[in-house]
């Protein structure tokens, strides 16, 4: 009899938390962070260690699910087409705009509600220790002797395709280009020598100390300090800045309360000094912007990178 | 090396990866006795489980599924001369008879400790031979991991018992569902009929749970309505005591079958995904080849029990050495633990080792406890897994469906997931209803995705086709799918010849 009792009452109370989800106080259950790449990437690397102090400052488990796929759009269509409730977020980067521009998927930055930015990572021009060459000016004789030979992994139409796309150009060589979504599997790829270059960064380094990879020149302003070995591309004579900064979005229509606890929440845990620690181990810096200068960064970051896409060709709208 | 595996081990018997190895193990054990549950399905059941656990806790938990599993599936085998999987077929051939003759007790502790012979055995090779394979796998580009996938679909669909025709169709129409939804490369949308869920392609795992867990339930509920066979079991009466020493110098004393057993589980464990099913058959077979005896096989000898289950352990060895090494699944027991891999965040694959070591070391040593674990179980507990098979169906397999519908929706909480499961549990059953066999049609799903992508790395690499022929490792691979096709060309005739009816599960 009081085991029916206890049914009953458990029956009871599991019927009203799923009919007045209402009158829950946000958040009362975990908040799903899409990463639309591979597990082991750089962009997980990244948000693996950011979602515990998510966590903390949220009040809610955080749960990274890996959708990758299609240059990284599977994922951004998912988080696009997910309830808005403020229960995903999506973890960005400015593939977002590329992918858009050179006609991989519709889904664009627009589509989304800014929440906050997180990191900033430099590009790295990465070579395979299979290759003849040891440094930038090696390369680019190669690869003007042979004009259209030296692979590049690279996932089409993100980042990784840009980047390499913009030396291209700095310096008048042509590479060919060999689909490989995502860092962990071009690593595998450049590792066995199959492909000969890809962008990668320093959350690479313990490879190249190993003598596994080869790191070319990096796309910063001035050497990281990380590895202070590692020549920027400018002070080779390649006029190329490039990096990769990656944030948390919403979907479009999140209630403005739900936005501002996350905001709150993502400022918070990226001020984490063990946040701070954990990106300077993968040679990424924090970038912190909040959700207004975030959102007028993107609309600026679009317009670069359609310039982008027009000048290295690949624009398809 | 060994360093790490000793670090391994005294990580691994913490209380916080102990308790949940201890638990699968159990849970693998019971889930292996009962009739009519496969591993793969005890597998599924137990992955939701683990979703909040640390990753090496989930895995530890899924690791003693799998060994436990492999151990309990002898139980039935040797008592009631009911198989409790596929994989333990082998075992009644002498397991039966030699209980059924009055010593069930050394029928059923000799699989035991040949169960965990064949395991440790495995885990030698488990341990010493990843690393070297992760090597060779890095040095695979696109040409050899197109050819390795055709050859492990072509050798999947050669093993099917009835035709050779419905194994290659059933694999194709595997890679046939893995072209909805996005191209891997540019994200164009494909056959999806501008339904939106179809956009993002179908996911892998509610399909085989659809598959092999729903629909076999389903051919199971129907097979129990035909009527209680009556068991002329073993009387449970009859003590199992048995002299343990013996019955391990009774397995010692014949190292050579042991070894090779041993060595075809492995060799079939590595390939991917032909499994356990295939292991124990082919094992008794090669026993039955090499006997002195050939003519006793079947009458209730040790040789039987012997090459059926160091088989089947050493199997589970083989299997976890390709999904570390080659990030392939090696059967669906390890396609789920891929899936587990994923969901904790960890890419396996050639750098899985190097990047994860006390990850990978970690399953290492619980593959190595969880056959101890078992072990623990099985002393005090043999008589009450006798009792496990007295439940009834009509509550079992209810309960087993509740579990796999809540475990699809827990993989990314959405209801989809279900109604995918459900698509796929219905149409699984139809291919079984219509003799299609199961196996290459989930090796279809799982390789699809990766053959085209792997197809267009080639061919965006180097337009040049001949070089899947002629590069030495693709061009062998290709040559041994050509050999597997004739071999079983080969085979089915000889079959028909005799007109011998097999009859098995798919577990592969």
């Amino acid at each position: 009899m009081n085991r029916i009792a206890l049914a009953a009452s458990l029956a009871a109370v599991a019927a009203t938390s799923v009919a007045f989800p209402s009158h829950a106080q946000y958040p009362d259950r975990p908040l799903k962070l899409v990463v639309p790449w591979a597990a082991g990437g750089d962009t997980d690397n990244i948000f693996r260690p950011f979602a515990p102090l998510m966590q903390k400052h949220f009040g809610q488990t955080v749960v990274i699910a890996n959708v990758g796929g299609a240059s990284g759009t599977k994922g951004a269509k998912e988080v696009k087409d997910a309830p808005a409730d403020g229960y995903t977020v999506l973890g960005v980067h400015d593939y977002i705009h590329s992918t858009y521009y050179t006609g991989v998927a519709d889904v664009n930055h627009a589509d989304f509600e800014p929440i906050c930015l997180v990191a900033s990572t430099p590009s790295v021009l990465t070579a395979s220790p299979k290759t003849a060459w040891s440094d930038m000016k090696g390369l680019l004789a190669d690869a003007k002797a042979r004009p259209g030979q030296i692979s590049v992994g690279a996932t089409l139409g993100s980042t990784s395709h840009f980047f390499p796309a913009l030396v291209e150009k700095a310096t008048g060589v042509k590479f060919k280009y060999v689909s490989y979504e995502g860092l962990a599997p071009r690593m595998n790829a450049i590792l066995g020598g199959h492909i000969d270059l890809t962008d990668s960064n320093l959350t690479q380094k313990g490879k190249v100390e190993a003598g596994q990879l080869k790191f070319l020149g990096i796309a910063a302003e001035k050497r990281n300090p990380e590895m202070p070995n590692v020549p920027t591309l400018k002070e080779l004579g390649v006029n190329v800045v490039y990096d990769v900064n990656r944030g948390l979005v919403a979907p479009k229509a999140t209630p403005a309360p739900a936005l501002a606890k996350l905001e709150t929440a993502c400022l918070a845990a990226a001020k984490e000094p063990a946040f701070a620690a954990a990106m300077k181990l993968q040679g990424t810096e924090v970038r912190l912007m909040d959700r207004k200068a975030y959102g007028a960064w993107l609309k600026q970051n679009d317009d670069l990178n359609r310039t982008i896409s027009k000048d290295l060709g690949l624009l398809k709208r | 090396m060994f360093e790490l595996l000793g670090a391994g081990l005294a990580n691994i018997v913490q209380a916080k990866y102990l308790v949940p190895l201890f638990i699968g193990t159990l849970v693998g054990v019971v889930g292996g006795a009962l009739p009519g549950i496969t591993i793969t399905m005890t597998v599924i059941v137990v992955l939701p489980f683990t979703f909040g656990l640390e990753p090496l806790q989930g895995l530890a938990a899924m690791i003693g599924v799998y060994v436990g599993g492999e151990t309990g599936g002898l139980i039935t085998s040797c008592l009631l001369g009911i198989p409790g999987k596929p994989s333990a077929v082998a075992t009644t051939f002498d397991g039966f008879p030699m209980a059924k003759a009055g010593e069930p007790g050394r029928a059923l502790w000799l699989g035991v400790w040949a169960s965990i012979f064949g395991g440790l055995l495995g885990a030698v090779f488990l341990v010493a031979s990843t690393g070297p394979l992760a090597t060779l796998a890095l040095a695979f580009g696109p040409w050899e991991y197109f050819s390795l996938f055709i050859l492990a679909l072509s050798m999947v669909a050669g093993l099917v018992e009835s035709s050779l025709v419905k194994g290659l169709l059933s694999g194709a129409i595997g890679c046939v569902v893995t072209i909805l939804g996005n191209d891997p490369v540019m994200g164009k949308e494909r056959l999806t009929l501008g339904i939106k869920f179809l956009e993002g392609g179908i996911p892998f795992l509610p399909v085989l749970i659809g598959v092999f867990a729903f629909a076999q339930i389903m051919s199971e509920v129907q097979r129990m309505g035909g009527g209680r066979k009556a068991l002329q079991a073993v009387d449970r009466g009859l003590s199992l005591a048995v002299s343990h020493l013996r019955v391990m110098w009774e397995i010692l004393s014949r190292p050579v079958l042991l070894l090779w057993s041993t060595f075809i589980g492995l060799v079939i464990g590595v390939l991917p995904a032909i499994g356990g099913s295939a292991a124990n058959m082919l094992a008794y077979d090669q026993a039955k080849k090499f006997s002195s005896r050939p003519e006793k096989f079947g009458t209730g000898i040790p040789e039987g029990i012997i090459a059926s289950e160091a088989s089947n352990n050493a199997n589970v060895a083989g299997s976890l050495v390709t999904i570390m090494a080659f990030g392939i699944p090696g059967d669906a027991v390890t396609a789920v633990m891929l899936g587990a891999l994923t969901i904790h965040g960890i890419q396996s694959g050639p750098l899985f080792i190097s990047q994860n070591a006390t990850l990978a070391y970690g399953m290492f040593a619980a593959y190595i406890v969880a056959h101890a674990v078992a072990l623990a179980i099985l002393l005090p507990g043999v008589r009450w897994m006798l009792r496990i098979v007295d439940i009834p169906k009509a509550i079992l397999f209810p309960v087993v469906v509740v579990l796999c519908v809540i475990g699809a929706y827990a993989l990314n909480n959405t209801v989809d997931n279900v109604y995918v499961l459900l698509v796929f549990g219905v149409f699984g059953y139809g291919m079984v209803k219509f003799g299609f066999p199961l196996a290459p049609f989930i090796l279809g799903v799982i390789l699809g995705d990766q053959i085209e992508i792997n197809l267009i790395r080639a061919v965006m690499s180097d337009s040049d086709p001949w070089l899947f022929l002629t590069r030495p490792i693709s061009g062998g691979l290709l040559l041994a799918s050509v050999l597997s096709f004739a071999a079983a060309l080969w085979q089915h005739r000889r079959v028909q010849n005799r007109t011998a009816a097999a009859q098995g599960d798919a577990d592969f």
